[in-house]
Formats: structure tokens, sequence, C-alpha cells
């Protein structure tokens, strides 16, 4: 019963962006140039580059000042402003935010005493007139359930009922999931009728000093009160107000959360408890218990979005989600909460139609920007001084606000033209960034590739392959026509291609010396593509042709590389790499290592996860600083020590595409696919992001692929919608004396289009002094988002046993703290008590520790393949980690013979399965599905029709040698569809299509059943195994 | 007379490395406040880095030489931490994670500091002993 979801209904899921399917374009007919090639290695007619010569780009230098310090005490919080942010057509709220401050703002020290039986007293009433008529049932019904609550209460003593009206505004539902917790049977029955008016006070200040019936020892008494100045009540009106400001939702979806002010409250504890026992697995720890109830998250990722109703302003969760929607109050709550503090931030996630990131051009009053703390507009702000001046919102600095700015109050002290201005109603907003944005005039999109040509590349198609998606890209690039397009080719030597628009033919040069590297003709190796065209289409289609025959096993990578960076070096861009083979000649050559599993286990075991040779960390610094986000694509079979050649897209905000033994016929798809959406989706470019947040707390360390540039400032070079950044943020006061605080993702960069934007998020999440109430707004995908980099990065300086232990000791201290939060008032016995946004957090950490970067020693994943899925997870962003970490897997047999499901929803028809392979039942075909394969499973028992007629002839072959493609019948078409519905949901990766059927080993294990997490497999443990170690280490002293 | 070169020659050694260690230092926490970028502050701290190393063993060796068995052993342990980061090959600011690493590297170098002002003092005294002595 703990459960269920009602709390949290699913967020729809992203939709298929409109990223038009990739089509190949047909092979080139044209037969193999001669024209190309030959223009033999003259190159030492050239003149010589001069490498250090040509560095005249400044490296971007952040916009604006860094953040300074935010002065000023603590901000004081001033009703009035906020006031005049509502919307002067709803009558209600005004009314609710002058009441706080009447009725209890004064008084310094919380009222406090005030029994609970009091509260009938104004407050609450006032807090409930507001809404007029909807509203009042829904907070009936939302709030009755904390009622309930109460008679736990008394029994702890008397002072708890000195918890009081201190905050009367703080009418602060936690959140109405909260309290559907709350509401479920087996707690009803301890509810009196007291309180009616309970619910006003319910949601209360945290800040009892001394509430005594606290288990947990609250900390810091009265955090709110710390402050003198306004009282801390009048705080509160800037969420009502904000809130209010919603301009169309209907009053009674808008005026409930907007009376749920952020902060925590007292009935915080009392309702986790019961929450709390009801979400627990009951009686879980005896043998034999039943598996099938462990929560499971087969609905796929679940956000917590009573956060984003409380709060309709804020920034949508696809490009911000904190690990917990309540931030603590003092530093001492924040280390009793063992779970990471911080953000998920993913400032470029696709949006689906229709809510699209409004554009904003300030024009000639520049952009309105906190004068202190450099924070943009937001709608937090407020505008007081009859709209002559603003309060930012994260400094509380008062700004004047520029004369074309200007706009009249309402009565309210609302602006008037609020509804014209996206960026004071929206959480998310782009704004045009005039010249002080820029250091140097928008570089137009530039993409270069560095292809190796050597024997492996040729022979499995790679070269074809390639070449015919860039080919069929070329009018898909962004930016036409201002984009510039280059190429370099490299074996033992590299060849250059000068591409000048006046030749009908591409000329190409060789240069062997690769020690002294020189470019010849540097300023024709990157042309314009559209002035270029022709040039640029005979290369590619001769490309493939060009080394048919070529022989040459070397590979010159790191010249190459360094060759490609003085031609970049000028503009930047974009950087593709396709490597085939160990880099074996000049700067950067690798040895074999990793071949020998008695390194694993060692001290030594790290050094194989990070660069080899220092040239990689270097050269990637200098791409980031110039500019060059990289991508590197990998093929071959053997060991290509994607470490280190990994770290140059990590440092410079790139990917890492790994197709291990790559054939044309089998992989070609995919790098299709993946390829032309690297090429063809949406980029910024020279991008720094930056993320701001309130007084007292900073964040503190950054995790993902990029490289610092200040000690907040991200620089990525080129970043698109599939990054996702992750975040911790610490406390930097003992106590904060804020009720709420802000974030502000910032990211500048320029558009393909040759704009330059700034991209801004803002958030918002109330500060708290319960723990308790900390677990409540927890979001179980930012946290396993953050645990996953916290695990790969350890994997990077340690062993991977070390890795593995970090995680489980991790989710052991917070759920151990949050059991020790309850467990005097509870017999908790042998349970294992977790809070209902958790529920899901230990199968994921399992996850984490079977993935592939992590999971058991050197036999179950190589090398490389551990590399690769390691960086591809440093960057992933929430939603598609946890696919993969928790992958699909769901019956199809049913559905395909059902003879009218073609219009299905099809995920209704789909219901997802618990990865054990008791779920695979042998008279089944099913479909397992983690974003970056498909694997058809066919069961031994399965109906021979149905293998028939997805199969064709061969249906009874073994499935490793059979190609699956669509029959001429209504069944193969059906599932066709599927696959096709399933790649289309995301379309960063193309998964792969495996065809297994039962028992065929090795392939089976290989494809499936060692990705059924919650068996047991090899040394590690089964899910249920898992709950009960973790439980045992729980309930060590 | 030649021991008070001796303790001059140390003491002069003692005081180029410490402006070494203080400059990295100083670089180091520049870039902790933002006031540097970190290309040029980790190029200007790696450029000072082998030569501190050889400087810091070219002293020990001089100890060894001219006898002063004490002043060798107490310098020893730095020698042989300043090798292990270079057989380690940690010895060079790492560029990319710098802001990761900036606590440790700056606490490495307080050390430093510290053991090299302990010497100094040491050296100070002896040098002044012997100067008085020599009188």
């Amino acid at each position: 019963m703990g459960t269920e979801n009602k709390g949290y209904p699913n967020f729809p899921a992203r939709p298929a962006p409109s990223s038009s399917p990739f089509a190949s374009a047909p092979p080139p007919g044209i037969p193999p140039q001669s024209g190309g090639p030959p223009t033999g290695s003259d190159a030492v007619g050239f003149r010589p580059f001069p490498p250090s010569a040509s560095q005249p780009i400044r490296p971007f230098t952040p916009s604006g000042p860094p953040p300074a310090p935010t002065v000023g005490g603590m901000r004081p919080a001033q009703p009035s402003p906020f006031v005049s942010q509502i919307p002067g057509s709803r009558p209600p709220p005004p009314s609710s935010n002058s009441f706080p401050s009447t009725a209890y703002g004064p008084p310094p020290p919380p009222p406090g005493a005030t029994p609970f039986q009091r509260f009938p007293s104004p407050p609450f009433p006032t807090t409930q007139n507001p809404p007029p008529q909807g509203p009042p049932q829904t907070l009936a019904g939302h709030f009755s359930p904390p009622m309930s609550l109460r008679p736990q209460q008394q029994p702890m003593g008397p002072p708890a009922q000195t918890m009081t009206s201190g905050l009367p505004g703080a009418n602060t539902s936690p959140s109405p999931a909260d309290f559907n917790m709350a509401a479920r049977p087996g707690f009803q029955q301890s509810m009196p009728p007291v309180t009616q008016s309970y619910p006003g006070v319910g949601g209360l200040q945290p800040s009892f000093p001394g509430y005594p019936s606290k288990q947990v020892s609250q900390p810091p008494p009265m955090p709110f009160q710390g402050p003198p100045g306004p009282p801390p009540v009048s705080s509160y009106p800037p969420q009502i107000g904000g809130f209010a400001q919603r301009p169309n939702l209907a009053a009674q979806q808008n005026l409930h959360p907007s009376y749920a002010p952020p902060t925590s409250n007292v009935q915080g504890l009392v309702e986790d408890f019961n929450s709390l026992s009801l979400a627990s697995i009951p009686g879980s720890m005896e043998p034999g218990l039943d598996h099938r109830a462990f929560p499971r998250p087969l609905d796929g990722d679940v956000e917590p979005n009573s956060f984003a109703d409380m709060y309709p302003m804020n920034c949508h969760s696809r490009y911000l989600r904190l690990t917990t929607s309540a931030i603590p109050n003092s530093q001492s709550l924040a280390s009793r909460w063992h779970l990471p503090l911080g953000a998920v931030v993913c400032p470029l996630a696709e949006t689906p139609k229709g809510e699209e990131v409004p554009l904003i051009d300030f024009g000639s009053t520049g952009i309105i920007r906190c004068r202190r703390c450099r924070t943009y507009v937001n709608p937090y702000v407020t505008f007081t001084d009859s709209g002559r001046k603003w309060r930012c919102n994260i400094c509380s600095m008062l700004n004047d606000v520029p004369g074309e700015y200007f706009s009249h109050l309402d009565a309210n002290g609302r602006r008037m033209d609020m509804d014209q201005r996206p960026e004071l109603t929206k959480g998310s907003v782009e704004i045009i960034a005039p010249t002080e944005y820029m250091v140097r005039p928008p570089m137009p999109p530039i993409y270069f590739f560095l292809i190796d040509v050597s024997i492996s590349a040729t022979k499995s198609g790679m070269l074809e392959v390639v070449a015919q998606t860039i080919k069929s890209c070329l009018d898909n690039l962004p930016g036409y026509p201002r984009t510039q397009i280059g190429f370099i080719t490299y074996d033992s030597t590299l060849h250059f291609y000068n591409m000048k628009s006046s030749l009908s033919q591409p000329q190409m040069m060789i240069v062997t010396d690769l020690d002294d590297i020189f470019l010849p003709l540097p300023d024709d190796l990157l042309v314009n593509l559209s002035e270029s065209r022709t040039v640029v289409e005979a290369f590619l289609d001769s490309l493939p042709m060009m080394f048919q025959d070529n022989v040459n096993v070397e590979s010159a990578f790191g010249p190459a590389l360094r060759a490609a960076f003085m031609v970049m070096n000028q503009l930047g861009g974009k950087l593709l790499i396709f490597q085939n083979s160990l880099p074996s000649l000049g700067a950067g050559r690798l040895k074999l290592r990793g071949d020998d599993p008695r390194v694993y286990g060692t001290d030594k075991e790290y050094a194989l996860r990070v660069a080899e040779d220092p040239f990689y960390k270097q050269m990637a610094a200098d791409c980031t600083k110039f500019q060059i986000g990289i991508n590197v694509y990998a093929f071959s079979d053997k060991y290509t020590d994607i470490a280190s050649l990994g770290t140059l897209a990590k440092y410079t905000g790139g990917q890492v595409y790994y197709y291990p033994g790559f054939q044309s016929s089998v992989h070609g798809d995919k790098l299709r696919h993946e390829l032309a959406r690297d090429l063809t989706r949406e980029t910024a470019w020279e991008a720094v992001m930056r993320i701001r947040c309130g007084k007292g707390i900073r964040f503190s360390s950054y995790h993902g692929n990029f490289m610092l540039r200040s000690t907040d400032l991200i620089a990525l070079p080129a970043v698109d919608c599939d990054k996702a950044y992750a975040m911790q943020l610490s406390l930097e006061e003992t106590l904060l004396t804020t009720q709420t605080v802000y974030f502000q993702v910032a990211l500048l960069y320029t558009a393909s289009c040759g704009e330059r934007r700034i991209r801004v998020h803002t958030s918002i999440a109330p500060v708290v002094a319960d723990l308790g109430e900390m677990y409540r707004q927890a979001d179980t995908g930012s946290i396993v988002s953050l645990y996953a980099r916290l695990a790969i990065e350890k994997s990077l300086s340690a062993k991977l046993d070390d890795a593995r232990n970090a995680i489980q000791q991790k989710i052991v201290k917070a759920l151990k703290e949050y059991r020790n939060l309850h467990a005097v008032q509870h017999r908790l016995g042998s349970r294992l008590i977790y809070p209902e946004t958790l529920k899901f957090l230990p199968l994921y950490g399992m996850a984490i520790i079977k993935s592939t970067p992590l999971q058991g020693g050197p036999a179950d994943a190589s090398l490389d393949e551990r590399c690769a899925a390691g960086f591809t997870m440093m960057a992933l962003p929430v939603k598609k980690l946890l696919k993969l970490l928790y992958p699909n897997l769901f019956r199809v047999d049913e559905w395909l013979l059902k003879p009218s499901a073609d219009h299905d929803d099809l995920n209704n028809v789909l219901k997802r399965l618990p990865l054990a392979a008791e779920s695979l039942d042998s008279r089944g075909l099913y479909i397992y599905d983690d974003g970056f394969r498909l694997v058809l499973w066919f069961g031994r028992m399965l109906s021979p029709d149905i293998a028939k007629n997805l199969l064709g002839a061969d249906f009874a072959a073994e499935l490793s040698r059979v190609t699956f493609q669509e029959q001429g019948n209504g069944m193969s078409k059906k599932l066709m569809s599927l696959v096709k519905k399933l790649r289309e949901n995301d379309p960063s990766y193309h998964p792969m299509c495996f065809l297994v059927r039962q028992g065929e080993q090795p392939r089976e294990g290989f494809l499936l059943l060692r990705n059924l997490i919650e068996d047991q497999m090899g040394g590690s443990s089964g899910y249920v195994d898992w709950i009960l170690q973790i439980q045992r280490q729980i309930q060590q002293n | 007379m030649g021991d008070l070169l001796d303790w001059i020659i140390s003491f002069l050694f003692l005081v180029t490395l410490l402006i070494i260690v203080i400059y990295q230092l100083t670089c180091l926490a520049d870039l902790e406040f933002d006031r540097k970028n970190p290309f040029d502050s980790s190029a200007r701290i790696n450029r000072l880095i082998l030569p501190e190393f050889g400087l810091q063993g070219l002293l020990c060796l001089y100890y060894v030489l001219t006898g002063h068995w004490f002043m060798a052993v107490f310098s020893l342990p730095h020698l042989f931490y300043n090798i292990r980061l270079y057989v380690k090959r940690e010895h060079l600011a790492d560029v990319t994670e710098i802001y990761n690493t900036n606590k440790w590297e700056q606490k490495k170098r307080v050390y430093k500091i510290a053991h090299i002002a302990l010497s100094i003092f040491i050296t100070s005294f002896w040098l002044i002993h012997s100067a008085l002595g020599d009188i």
C-alpha cells in the first residue's frame, strides 16, 4: 500500500520530438574520383602554419561579473512588494496576503504557545477565506488527513501544542501528495474531530523553538525567527503573490497550491510517521517474503509534481530537478540529510510542441539584471515604489527599473503589463543578448571531421556509412548559410583537403611529418558549406573509394588531433572524431593496457579508467579554451582505450559513441541515426552556464561532461538537448534565515542562427527546518542521477568495489537516518522503512551497482565498454538514465495476436514487467528496451505461427543470423511499428534490435539475462538479497 | 668559515624554495577566488614544479655532501614525497580538474611551506650560531 503513487500523477513522458527520421542517402553512384587524391605530398610548398601566432581568440569570458557575494543581511522579506504582484483579477490573494502580517507578523518570538485549541482564532479563518468557493473543498480535502495526525501527537506531550501559529501564512501543506499519503487507511483510526481548524495550522512553520515531541533533535530552534527586521511571517506572501500571478489556471487548482507556501511544518513529522509506516514494506524481512510487493518503478520516472503545482512559475522539471525540493535551513540539518543535496540541470531539454521557451528581446533597454548579484529578471522579482524599482529575489537588492521598462502597478502592486512580459510569468525564457555579451562576433556553426581511414575503417564499412550520412545531412546542418565544414583524414599520415569553392574537386594534401605539424593552406581547410557545397559533396562521394585499398594499419591520431585543433582554434566548433584503432603514432600514442585481469582488485585498477597520457587532458583543456567541442565515435572490436579518447569528449562537453566491432551491415543503421542526430539537432555554441542561488547556499561541486572555467562557470563549447549536468550544493551559513531559496540557471550561448542568447531557468524552493519534510520532497530521479555520476567519478579514482560500496553505504545511511527519525514513536520491528518519495531508491541503487560502468569484475564488461558507458551516463538526462538503469520489459505476443489492436494506445497495452527471469514466460515474446538497445526475446514455446510471421522462412534458424525485417503480414507490420515507435520515443540514441531465443547461450545471457537486474547474477545479489543486506546494515548498531 | 658558507647557501636554497611554493599557493588561491582562469594558473604552476622539485633535491644532496646529517634527514620526507608524486605522475596540476583538486593542492603546499619554514628557522639558527662562533 505504501507504494502507490496517487499523489504523483505521472508526468507525460516527453513526446517524441519532431526530428525527422533520418533517411539514409543512397550510396553515391559516383565512381572513384581520381581527381582528389593524386596531388601528392608537395605540402612542403605550403606555408607552415605558425601555431602560436594565430590565436587571437580570447577565451570566452563569462558574461558579466561573477556573482558577487551577496551582501545584505538576510534579505528582509517585505510584504508589500510581494503583495504588489498579485493579479488584480483575483480577489482572494490580497486578503490572504495581508493577514499574516497583521495577525502574526509583529511578535518576533513565535506567538508560540497558543495551544491548538486556539487555532480557530484569526489566522485560520483568514487563511481559508481567501479561496472563495472551490478552494475550500480542495483545501479541506487535503487537509483533513493531517488532522488524523493530531492524536498521534498528543501522546507526545503537551508541548506539541505549543506549535503554533507563528506563521499563519504557512499554511504550508507540504504537498498534496503528503496528505494523500496521510489519508491512507490505517491512519484514520486515530483521527479525532479536533481539527477543523487544524489544517490552518497544519502547515505551520517548522520553527518552534524546541518542539519537544520531535524525536529527532530539531535543528537549531527558531530558524525563522532568527532574523530581526521584518517578522518572518511577512515573507510568506511572496509565494502567495507569486502563485497568484499565474494567469490562466483555474482558480481551484491555483489557489490551493498558492496557499501552500514552501516551509515545512511541524506536522510534517507526525505525518511522516504515518505515511511512513504505511509506505514501508511490512514485515518484509522474513525469508520467503513476498518480493512481488517490493516497489518497482514500472510507471517509469515519476516526478514529484506537487512541487510544480505549488510553484507554477518555476521552470519545468525537464530543465531543473532538485534532489529535494525542501532546502535544509541549517548545516546541522543538511549533514543529517545523507542523500545528495543538489540539482540536475538540462538547460536545453527538448520541449513538446506548444511549450517552447519564449524568446525575449529587451532591445535598447538592455537586459534587466540585478546590479549586485547579476540575477536576471524573473517571475519572482517584485516591483515597488510604484513600479520604479524592483527587488531582486536572490539578493534583495533594490534596483532601478529602466525607463523603457517602466510600467505602472495596479492596485495590487502588480505590473499592468505583466501579461505581455513572459519573463515575469514564466520560469524559462530565452533572452537575446546584446553585444556586451560577446567577446567576438557570434561564431557560425562549424563541423569538423577527423576520420580514421586505416584498413579497419574501410573493412568494416564505417567510412562509407559516415560519408553517406554526412552527405545526407548537409541540408539539415543547423545555421545555413553560415555553416562551415572541414575534413582531415589520417592513417599513418595526415590528409588535408582543400575545398575552396572555386575548385571543382577537393584537393588532397598529405603531410607526413607527424612531429612538427603544419597546415597546408590553412584558410581553405575549413570552408563555408553553402559556397563549397559541390566540392564537399564530391569529396564525400569519393571518400570511401579513395581509401578502398588502403592497407595502412597505423593511426596517427594525436598529430591529426593537433592539426584539427590548429584549423579550428580560430573559431571553435564541433569536432567529430571517427577512430578505428588504438592511436599508434606520434603524440598521444597509447599502449595496450587493460588486457590484464590481474590489475583488477588492486590499487592500480582505477588507472585503467583514466587517460593514460597527459596529452589527452591537455588537448581537451586547450579545445575547451578555444570553444571546440569533441564527439568521439569509436568502432574497433579491439581495445581502443576509450578511457583516454573519451577524456577529450568529457572535458569539452561532448559525447562518446561506441560501436564495438562495427560492421556496417549490423551497426550501420545505428551509426546513421546517431550521427545524423548529432549533426542536425539544435546545438548551442560557445556556451557557458552558471547556476546562481540565494545567499547562504552555494553550489560546491559539478558533475558531468564539461570543464569548469571558474569556480562556478561551466564551459560548454557545444551543448545540445541530450546533455544534462549535475551539481551539489552546500550551505555556507550555519543557519539560513530566508524562507525560500531561488535557483537560476543561465546558459549564455550562440544559437546556430548567429544570435547570442541567454536561456534562463528560474526556480524556487522552500527552506525547511524539518528532516521529514526534506524526505517528503525528495526526488528519486535526480538523486539517482547524482549518485550514478558520483559512483562513476569514484570509479576513476578507486576500485570498482569501493565505488559500489560507497553507493550502498550512502543509501544505508540515508535510510538509517530516516529510521531513526521514526524509531522512537513506532515499533518498526524488522521492517525496512523509507519515505514514499524514495521507495525506488534501493532498487535504483542496485541498478547503479549493476550498470555497465560499475558492474562486476573484468569478465563482466570490457574496459572500453565500461568507460564508454561511463562517459555516456555522465551526460544523460534524468529520464533516460532511469530508463537505462531500470529498462522496460514487456510482453508483446498477446498484443500481436489481438486483431484490432492497431490503434490501441501502446502504453496501455504494453505493461512493464519486473526485470526478473520469472517475468519471462516461455510461451511469450518479450521486448527489452533500455534506450540503447532493443532485445526481442522469443520464448522456447512461443507459437511457431508468431515466429514465422515475424521472422519469415528462417524462423527456426539460430536467431543471431536472422535479420530482423518487415515481413509482408499484419503481425510483422504491427511489431515493426511498435519498434519504430519505441525508437521514436527517444531519438537521442538509436536502439539496435537484437533477436534472441530462449536457451540460446551465451547470447541470451549476454543480451538479456544479465540485464535482469532483480535476479542474482554471478557475484551480485538479487533484489531481495539486496534489500535484506541494506536492512541488515541499517539495523546494525 | 666553511660552515657559515654552508648555512648561507642552504639558507638561500630554502628561501628560493619558499618563494616558489608560496607563488604556487597564491596562484591556487587566485583561482579559488576567480581572479584567474584555470588555463593560465595551471600553466604557471606547472612551469615551476620541476624547478621546485629539482631545487629541493639539490638541497638534500647539498646537505649530504657538506655532512649536515641532521638537516639531510630532516628534509628527506619532503624529498620522498616529491619523488612519490613524480613517480605517480601526480606532480603537475591537472587543468581539467583543477577546481576539484584545488583544496588538496593548497593543503599540500601549506604543509610544504610549514616544513620549509621550519627548515629556515633551524638553518638561520645555525647560521647565526656559526656566524657568532666564528667571531
